[in-house]
């Protein structure tokens, strides 16, 4: 595909899912919400060529978590969409139907934060061991071990 | 035979770190896989949460051994490109002379285990007796095999003599020779073609669907090389090429790498030849300003992206590592359906996995009283390196 | 002949058991020097292969779970003794007191039980990566077996006999007959590198991909048991190709006094023998190990149909010129 995309048209053609800003020269940050977050990423693969996923990021923001989709294409330009969700019900679509790199991902962002993917049902532990106990998060925020829980594998004594 | 379960790892052979796969066969095809990647997590991006930009850099040096200035640098770039910083042209060409000495070290050890892998443990004693004239080369010039310490925020932290320079150019021919000669061994040796074509292939649209960078994509035709697309470090003022292949499978891989090998020691003979004088560190501000940022490299076996968000105090707030091994796992899965029980060994090492880099979340730290062992295959340490037995101290 | 006493000390001392494991663990460290040497590296002392076989035997022998251990303590052992059987019809310091008509059959059959024994080992560890590489070995076997024995009864069909010693005998008085059967000799190297399982046909314990096939629940002295027999295998094994293929012990003219004849067979016999490991290191280190599959390809292919066309040439060469 030798069709030149520049800036201009990607905030032309992503305006319409959210704000969008540059942030750098060869990054565009575009702020969404989950449900478009789908026709975002197809509109973003189809129209303006990008057809790698570099990574799905994640912060955690006190309120909210944030997730950040980049995308790369052979024109050397990056994008990222970025979505809060909110902290209390975490829970977005996956677009590993679309990128499937994505799972491998979701499945880590799902183990590490507690976000949950609806439509991907292979949300298995796949970072953390599998007798991890379920409702702990570690890379929240606001997570410290808890003195009496199993974290699974070795028991060590306190000396 | 009915379909049987072999379980590959987390102990096995084949593998230099632990990862469990359960290989589900009929006879030697191999018909699904599942993948566990839990046993060498250690907790860095946590930990790096709570520690300041001077303390953070050897944790982070310490996700991997292999491609520990990988992550040194990529972190610093993306901090002094957040605290908009302007390093000095000697640092910068320190930091790709060690850069593309590790990936020279990287792939000479890479190839040594493809060809245990197969058996050929002949040209794994060769190239990693080689390898040591990179590893002396490193402990000249930082004091250390692996885990380099050479990056700080704002430039390097040791610069090199004359004498260093002296010493290092003067290793780089035999090198050359050697490597040359490896060219011509993987062209022709009969047992490892045999072994090695045909073996995992990948075409372009799969590469680029299930996301593989590195030489594994570059192998099926992939033209992504973040040294180009991205110019970083001295990069752009070093004349070299990017080295991509059609064939997609294992043996086009090697190709890559091998080419990719002698590229290095060309880009690491021109920056020693023309590497500026001046100083080769700046002053930085104890606190980061408010920014987030996706900083890029590329390490010997892909693509690392290290996306990091700063709050405005001397930490950071959020860093979030993605390593090539973890792209590259999901083709992995995919290539070896089908394939044979003895290819598995191959095709993973094709990927030149690096677990350390993929799990990084174990060791939970509380202040004051003894951390809780979470990964039941390692002890618990504070700074560990991982379950690596590549590593030669 | 005849004399028990003289029977026993050929048996047990020299050169029987004795002198045979002596001999094996000399070829183990020449082999892994040799190899040590061509990868740069300096290799173990000489004394490594008996360091080993003594350590070996004084280590913990681990049961696993629910196997029957009385039959893996007896297997290991009736494959040493097939080889150990074996090696008493080939001739080693001249014609050998055993020997009949047939014993080249017999000795084939003997040494073609190790490769069993590791089937039954694999099969009876409860355990799935044995059990690929027994089924590995047995397959093996197949596709190297059927060259490796027509290699060898060429020079049988040559020498008009069935019997090692007197194929011996033949070449003495004619040429040896690798200068007639070329075909025949490599066809006969390679299978013994299969039957001995080496790289490139390592395949039944492929480290890195079985961790050690059949192998992997032997422990202590079975271990250092099933380790000798493959010793042993070596010696047999090329101390058989001397003897078919190079002239075995005896020289070409015969020297006066009958101990010094012997001495001189001796040491060629040794000397062929060592000719016949140093190929075989050097195979070994010049290769990886291949796929099974394609070692079906290949020997298939290309061996055995070369084992054929060597007795095609060698009934040729019979009918023309050696039987009239």
């Amino acid at each position: 595909m030798t069709r030149l995309v520049t800036p201009e048209m990607i905030t032309e053609r992503m305006k319409e899912f959210g704000t969008v800003e540059q942030v750098r020269k060869n990054r565009i940050r575009i702020k969404t919400v989950p449900e478009k977050i789908h026709d975002a990423i197809t509109t973003a693969q189809a129209m303006l060529g990008f057809d790698r996923l570099i990574t799905i990021s994640t912060a955690d923001n006190g309120e909210t978590f944030e997730l950040l989709y980049h995308l790369i294409g052979s024109h050397r330009l990056i994008i990222s969409l970025s979505v809060d969700l909110p902290r209390d019900h975490p829970v977005t679509p996956t677009v590993s139907d679309i990128l499937l790199p994505a799972g491998i991902y979701e499945r880590q962002i799902h183990d590490l934060f507690g976000i949950m993917f609806e439509g991907n049902s292979n949300l298995k532990k796949i970072i953390l061991n599998e007798d991890w106990p379920g409702n702990e998060y570690p890379l929240r925020k606001d997570w410290k071990p808890g003195p009496d829980v199993f974290y699974g594998g070795i028991k060590v004594e306190r000396t | 035979m009915p379909e049987v379960v072999v379980s590959i790892g987390p102990q096995h052979p084949a593998l230099k770190e632990p990862v469990n796969f359960k290989v589900i066969a009929d006879g030697e095809k191999i018909v699904r896989l599942e993948l566990d990647l839990s046993y060498n997590h250690r907790g860095i991006e946590k930990a790096a949460e709570q520690r300041d930009f001077i303390r953070v850099i050897p944790l982070l040096e310490r996700v991997c051994g292999i491609c520990s200035h990988s992550h040194a640098t990529v972190f610093s770039k993306g901090i002094e490109e957040i605290m908009g910083l302007e390093i000095p042209p000697r640092a910068q060409y320190i930091r790709t002379i060690i850069a593309e000495l590790e990936r020279m070290h990287s792939h000479l050890l890479w190839l040594g285990v493809a060809a245990h892998v197969i058996g050929f443990n002949t040209l794994f004693m060769w190239t990693w007796r080689d390898r040591e004239a990179v590893q002396d080369t490193l402990e000249e010039m930082s004091g250390n095999r692996v885990h380099y310490g050479m990056n700080e925020i704002g430039g390097v932290r040791r610069d090199l003599t004359p004498a260093q320079v002296e010493a290092a150019l003067s290793r780089l021919p035999a090198l050359e020779e050697r490597i040359r000669k490896y060219v011509e061994m993987v062209n022709s040796e009969e047992t490892m073609l045999i072994r090695f074509r045909g073996v995992g292939t990948m075409s372009r649209e799969e590469a680029l669907k299930y996301g593989a960078v590195g030489p594994t994509a570059r192998a099926s035709g992939v033209d992504y090389d973040v040294r180009r697309d991205d110019p970083y470090l001295a990069y752009a003022e070093v004349p070299w090429n990017v080295i991509t292949d059609t064939r997609g499978d294992v043996y086009g891989r090697t190709r890559v790498r091998i080419g990719e090998l002698w590229e290095s020691t060309q880009i690491v003979r021109s920056c020693l030849e023309n590497i500026p004088a001046g100083p080769i560190r700046v002053d930085t501000p104890k606190k980061a300003p408010k920014g987030e940022i996706l900083s890029r490299y590329e390490a010997p076996r892909g693509e690392l992206a290290h996306f990091i968000r700063t709050n405005g105090t001397d930490r950071v707030e959020r860093v979030d590592i993605r390593t090539p091994t973890l792209a590259n796992w999901t083709s992995v899965a995919v290539c070896l359906v089908n394939q044979n029980i003895a290819d598995i060994p191959v095709i993973v090492a094709a990927i030149d996995p690096c677990l350390s880099c993929t799990s990084r979340l174990t060791v939970v730290n509380r202040e004051g009283s003894p951390v809780v062992a979470v990964n039941r295959v390692l002890p618990v340490k504070r700074d560990p390196d991982s379950g690596e037995d590549k590593e030669r101290r | 002949m005849t004399d028990p006493v003289f029977i026993l000390l050929y048996i047990f001392l020299f050169p029987g058991f004795f002198f045979l494991i002596a001999y094996a663990l000399v070829l183990a460290y020449l082999d892994r020097k040799i190899a040590a040497r061509m990868q740069q590296r300096v290799g173990p002392p000489f004394y490594q292969p008996f360091a080993d076989l003594l350590k070996m035997l004084g280590k913990e022998v681990i049961n696993p779970d629910g196997v029957d251990w009385r039959v893996f303590d007896a297997i290991p052992l009736v494959a040493l003794a097939a080889v150990m059987t074996a090696y008493l019809y080939v001739p080693i310091i001249g014609y050998s007191p055993f020997a009949f008509p047939g014993d080249l059959v017999v000795v084939l059959y003997l040494m073609a039980l190790p490769t069993i024994a590791l089937f039954l080992l694999g099969w009876l560890s409860r355990n799935i990566f044995s059990a690929i590489g027994g089924i590995r070995a047995v397959t093996q076997l197949f596709i190297y077996e059927v060259p490796f024995f027509l290699a060898l009864l060429t020079p049988a069909i040559m020498a008009g006999s069935w019997s090692i010693s007197e194929i011996v005998v033949w070449q003495q008085h004619n040429l040896w007959i690798v200068f007639f059967q070329p075909i025949g000799f490599i066809v006969a190297l390679i299978g013994l590198q299969a039957k001995l399982e080496r790289t490139p046909f390592d395949i039944p314990e492929a480290e890195t991909e079985i961790v050690a096939g059949p192998w992997t629940e032997l422990t202590g002295r079975r271990l250092a048991v099933m380790d000798l027999t493959l010793d042993i295998s070596l010696v047999v094994g090329s101390a058989l190709v001397a003897a078919l293929f190079l002239g075995g012990p005896l020289v070409p003219w015969t020297l006066s006094p009958p101990w010094l004849n012997s001495i001189a067979g001796f040491l060629l016999f040794l000397a062929k023998t060592l000719s016949v490991l140093l190929i075989l290191s050097s195979i070994k280190v010049a290769t990886g190990r291949i796929r099974i599959d394609q070692l079906n390809d290949i020997g298939w292919k290309y061996i055995a149909s070369a084992a054929v066309v060597q007795v095609g040439i060698v009934l040729v060469i019979n009918y023309l010129w050696v039987t009239p």
